[in-house]
């Protein structure tokens, strides 16, 4: 995994994490890797690896479980929660940029129509 | 959090020229730890002072509640650069010859790391490159069963594909409760992988910091940090 040198790594693992959770290649319920077996696939330091998973822990999106490790969470609001805030993180410099080119959100939802449609079509 | 290593107002001279001095420092357990700064700025001599192989004219050295020279060098896995052994030594003799000496180095841990770092038993060392050469010193150092790990430049010189290898042989056998001491002049490539950095400079101990607050509150990586302390950039508060 590339670091941003100047963030948090433990944060960054967390982001990882929960981008694999929102995208299903962690499914609800599933048992997430050991904490030693994280700590290699993302080349930190176990401790780093065990602080992001007390804070997903703490925002209930992991689900420890006494002798057997973390599991992700089975509340699908929870997930869908998590990935509505981190698509808006996507959309707020986006969104603020077209603001700031006078755009009122009509238009912008149109030209993002617009913008899907014209990529549908790039890719066919 | 227990401390593994203490150290106060340790002084220490080579032919009367002062190589470190106050040096003060305390490290909790469990941690995986950088020692940063420029060639000659006196890690290795702090390396070396810690693990009890110079011994130190005046000051108290702690590890593991331990004072006594003796009892501390065995309790601290140094890694050793391997320049004692003739280039026709095996690396299997090598071996033989660490669990004769460290009551805690432990074979089957070496099998594991050596295995995984791809190690030639029947190999001789004068055969072996750079890189190779770095993985048997790491493989040798982590086969201790101890407390404290002291890496003495581990990556240097090494070729990019063996540093990644190094790397993920440390995050894989280091135990929860152990300490490991990394020093280094670069640092961006075990970044990742530090809790926190002692910098040295100027002959005593800088700082001793958290990456995550270098991160935090400086907003810098830790190779930028460590940049800025040594051009002077940073006021010490």
């Amino acid at each position: 995994m590339e670091y941003i040198d100047n963030i948090p790594i433990y944060l960054q693992i967390k982001d990882m994490l929960y981008r694999k959770i929102i995208s299903n290649e962690y499914e609800l319920g599933s048992q997430l890797p050991s904490v030693r077996q994280l700590a290699v696939e993302v080349s930190a330091n176990s401790n780093t690896v065990q602080k992001a998973l007390k804070e997903m822990t703490d925002e209930n999106v992991v689900i420890p479980q006494r002798g057997k490790g973390n599991f992700v969470t089975e509340d699908v609001t929870i997930v869908n929660k998590l990935k509505n805030h981190i698509v808006n993180e996507m959309f707020d410099a986006t969104y603020d940029k077209l603001h700031s080119l006078k755009m009122n959100d009509n238009e912008i939802i149109d030209s993002f129509n617009n913008y899907v449609k014209q990529r549908e079509d790039t890719n066919d | 959090m227990t401390k593994i290593l203490e150290i106060n107002n340790l002084k220490y001279k080579k032919n009367s020229k002062t190589i470190l001095t106050d040096i003060n420092l305390s490290l909790d357990s469990g941690k995986i730890i950088g020692l940063l700064g420029e060639n000659g700025a006196g890690k290795t001599t702090l390396m070396r002072l810690i693990a009890g192989v110079n011994v130190q004219p005046s000051g108290v050295i702690t590890v593991d509640s331990k004072t006594k020279i003796t009892e501390i060098k065995s309790s601290v896995s140094f890694s050793d650069n391997l320049n004692g052994f003739s280039g026709r030594t095996k690396i299997i003799d090598i071996v033989h010859f660490y669990e004769n000496v460290y009551p805690d180095f432990s074979a089957e841990k070496y099998n594991e790391i050596s295995s995984y770092l791809d190690l030639k038993e029947n190999d001789r060392l004068s055969s072996l490159s750079t890189g190779t050469l770095g993985k048997l010193v790491i493989a040798l150092a982590l086969s201790r069963e101890t407390k404290l790990y002291l890496l003495d430049e581990p990556l240097s010189g090494i070729d990019s594909m063996s540093r990644k290898k190094i790397i993920s042989s440390i995050i894989r056998w280091k135990s929860d409760d152990s300490t490991i001491i990394i020093s280094d002049h670069y640092v961006t490539e075990i970044a990742s992988l530090l809790d926190e950095v002692v910098i040295v400079k100027d002959k005593t101990i800088y700082e001793v910091i958290e990456v995550e607050k270098i991160q935090e509150k400086y907003h810098l990586g830790v190779e930028e940090y460590y940049e800025k302390v040594y051009e002077g950039g940073l006021t010490n508060e």
